[in-house]
Formats: structure tokens, C-alpha cells, sequence
């Protein structure tokens, strides 16, 4: 077979290579480099979409913290409010019952007192009647004679005039 | 023993009749050619199949990677300059033509880089770019104004650079894949007429028979092709894409 010089510059294999070599590079720009930039440029795009939507939620997420918060602070105001005011309705009310208890205690007492005195009373006239007729029946005994019953009662009553007074 | 390195084999000759340009010679290196230019497409196709944005799979990672990689390396060349992100194509393929055609000597086809044609191909292609890049940025007139700088009497030195630009290119590849051939042929020879001579030793048929294998040129010359192939493959294409960007880089700065 024959063979080409070692050495040598043939000029059709020269413009043959010249071709070759505009489309390699041709075909490289289209298998390659073209749709390896598409993807990369698609893969960026979408990175930069993924991180606005993450900035985005995030300013969302900030928003709804600090309305949380301002929320929790009006709770806890209301609350305090609520606490205060329940105390207050509840020192009232037991002023309300100390004072309602002391009345009570108050009018139970001078009804027991009226009681009392009533039923001494009672009793000192009891005792009185008593006394009144025990006179009656020693005397009797003592004078041994029948004596007016009108002077009787007179002179008994001065009797228990002068023993004293019961109160 | 008589050992000959030859030029690429002729297949076929087209006969064109047109004077100067001669025949057409289907020869081994337009054939290798076009074997590489099928295996870099074919892999560049194999490489870009079913691209996703998301989730992507190991071949698209390095399809990708490869992709950055050869943009940075023309930027990091011209100095980030927007307007020569252009060249990232011409360089792909320079460099991929370049690498594949040295390395594919290793399959025991020719390498079309051991043909100068193809290299000064590529040389005439970044000379006249080199050109167009100088008379963009000087003007016309600024461009043949540069030969006579700095002084008169060195405008046949400075046409003399500038054609050595494109040559220089050219040779120091062919000269180094040519070398690989040259030597790795004379160490194949070399080989086997050692094998020939110390298994000639052995006494009776045995020596007679065994002296017949160069059994010697059997794993040896792939330690050396290490080199010849594999690093000066890298080397050469990597020195022609880097001079390339640096002396178009140049060109836009004068």
C-alpha cells in the first residue's frame, strides 16, 4: 500500500482537517456545550426562584411571629386585667359576707339577750309568787288568825318590796 | 534489521486534476479523523442524554463537570474577559480532537496528529484568528503599523514571529507525537531482536522456535507509552488550547 511522506503538509488533507475541525467544533456546541448551559441556566434559575420563595415565607413567618407576640402581650394584659378585677369582685364579696356574718352574729345576740332577760324576768316573778305565797303561809302559821286577804296582798307586796329588789 | 517509520497510508486516491491542491488522498489520518470525531460526538450525545435540573445522575455530573471545567480554563486563560467565552466551543474541540487523536495511537491505529496537515490545520485556523483578534483591536492600519515597531529596520523579524507563531504551534506538536511514534517503534525492533537474540540460547528446536516471538516486546513498551502516549497526549493538547487562548488574549491587548 502506498504511504504519504513522513513530513509533509498534503493540501487536501490540510482543508479536509480545516473542515473537521469547524465541525467538531460545531457538533460539540450543539451536544454538549448547548444543552449542558440550558440545564445549568434552567437548575439556576430555579435556585433563584426556590430562594425568593424562601425570603418570601420567611418575611411571612417574621410578620406572623411578631403578630403572635403582640398578640400574647395583649393576652397577658387581659389577663391581668381579668385577675385584678376577679379579685377585686372577690374582696368585695367577702366584705360583703364579714359585714352580712357580723349583722347576723349582731341581731342573733341581742335576740339571745332579750331572751335572757325575758326569761328572767319570768322567772323573777315566779320566784316572787312564790316567795309571795310562802309569806302568806308563815305568816298564817306565825299570827295564826285569818287576815284580810286585801291587807294580805298589801303587806306581802311590802315585803317583797323590802327584800329587795331583784335587779 | 532495517526498521522504517512511514508516513499515514494512502486508501484511496481521488483524482481532482486541479493544479497545486493535486489528488485526493483518503489516508489513514482523514480516516483516524473522523473515527475520533464519531467517538467524541458519540460521547458527547451519550454524555448529555436525559439531562435534569434536579436530582441528576453521575454521567450528567460529569458531562457537566466537564463543561465548567473548559469554561474556566478559557477564562482563567484570557483573563475572565467576557468577549472570549465565544472560544469555549473552539477549544472544546480543539482540545477533545487533540487529546483523542494522540491517545488513539494507543488502540495501534495512527494518530491523525502524526500527519503535520492536521496540525497546521489547526494552526492556520488560530493564526488567522490571532490576526483578526490583532487588526479588532489595532485597527488595520495599527495592525501592519506593529511590524515596524519598534523601529523600521525589525519589520522582517517581526513578520518572521509572526509567521513562526502558527508554525511553532504546529511543529511542536507533530514533532512530539512523531517522536512517540519514532521511538516507540525503534523500541519495538529493539525488543524483539533482544528477545530474538537471548532465547536464540536456549539450545535444540526450543530456541529456534521461541526466538521467533519477540515475547520481550510484550508489556515493556507499555511503561514507556506511559509517557509517550499519556503525558505527551495531554501535554501537547493542553500546550496548543493554553498558547492558543494566550496569544488571542494578547492579540485583543496590543
Amino acid at each position: 500500500m502506498q504511504t504519504q511522506d513522513l513530513v509533509t503538509i498534503v493540501p487536501w488533507t490540510f482543508i479536509a482537517q480545516i473542515c473537521n475541525l469547524f465541525i467538531q467544533i460545531f457538533l460539540i456546541k450543539k451536544f454538549l456545550i448547548k444543552p449542558i448551559k440550558e440545564v445549568i441556566a434552567k437548575r439556576h434559575a430555579l435556585a433563584t426562584e426556590e430562594l425568593d420563595k424562601a425570603r418570601r415565607t420567611n418575611t411571612e413567618a417574621e410578620q406572623i411571629k411578631s403578630e403572635y407576640e403582640s398578640n400574647l402581650a395583649n393576652a397577658k394584659d387581659e389577663a391581668a386585667t381579668i385577675i385584678q378585677t376577679a379579685n377585686r369582685t372577690a374582696i368585695q364579696k367577702s366584705d360583703e359576707i364579714i359585714a352580712n356574718a357580723n349583722k347576723e352574729a349582731a341581731a342573733i345576740r341581742r335576740k339571745a339577750e332579750n331572751d335572757i332577760a325575758l326569761e328572767r324576768k319570768s322567772a323573777v316573778n315566779e320566784i316572787k309568787d312564790e316567795i309571795g305565797s310562802m309569806a302568806l303561809d308563815i305568816a298564817e302559821k306565825i299570827i295564826e288568825r285569818e287576815v284580810d286577804e286585801e291587807d294580805h296582798k298589801k303587806l306581802i307586796d311590802e315585803f317583797i318590796e323590802n327584800v329587795g329588789d331583784v335587779k | 534489521m532495517n526498521i522504517s517509520v512511514t508516513g499515514p497510508r494512502i486508501f484511496y486516491t481521488i483524482h481532482t486534476g486541479i493544479p497545486i491542491l493535486g489528488d485526493f488522498n483518503i489516508t489513514e489520518t482523514l480516516v483516524v479523523s473522523w473515527i475520533v470525531m464519531i467517538i467524541i460526538t458519540g460521547l458527547c450525545i451519550y454524555l448529555t442524554r436525559d439531562l435534569r435540573v434536579e436530582n441528576i445522575s453521575k454521567r450528567q455530573a460529569v458531562a457537566e463537570m466537564l463543561v465548567e471545567t473548559l469554561e474556566n480554563f478559557v477564562s482563567n486563560n484570557t483573563g475572565g474577559k467576557k468577549q472570549f467565552m465565544k472560544l469555549v466551543p473552539f477549544i472544546g474541540a480543539l482540545f477533545s480532537t487533540s487529546l483523542l487523536s494522540n491517545l488513539i495511537s494507543l488502540t495501534g491505529l495512527r494518530s491523525p496528529t502524526a500527519d503535520l496537515s492536521t496540525e497546521a490545520a489547526w494552526a492556520i485556523v488560530v493564526f488567522i484568528m490571532i490576526t483578526a483578534e490583532k487588526i479588532k483591536s489595532a485597527g488595520l492600519g495599527g495592525y501592519f503599523k506593529g511590524f515596524t515597531e519598534p523601529i523600521f529596520v525589525m519589520t522582517p523579524f517581526n513578520i518572521l514571529s509572526e509567521l513562526a507563531t502558527p508554525i511553532g504551534m504546529a511543529c511542536r506538536h507533530f514533532g512530539n507525537i512523531l517522536s512517540g511514534i519514532v521511538i516507540n517503534g525503534l523500541i519495538y525492533a529493539a525488543l524483539a531482536l533482544l528477545s530474538n537474540k537471548v532465547l536464540g540460547l536456549i539450545p535444540g528446536l526450543v530456541g529456534d522456535f521461541l526466538s521467533n516471538i519477540p515475547i520481550f516486546s510484550v508489556g515493556i513498551p507499555a511503561f514507556l507509552s506511559v509517557y509517550f502516549d499519556w503525558f505527551t497526549g495531554f501535554m501537547q493538547a493542553f500546550i496548543f488550547c493554553i498558547l492558543t487562548l494566550q496569544y488571542i488574549n494578547n492579540a485583543s491587548e496590543s
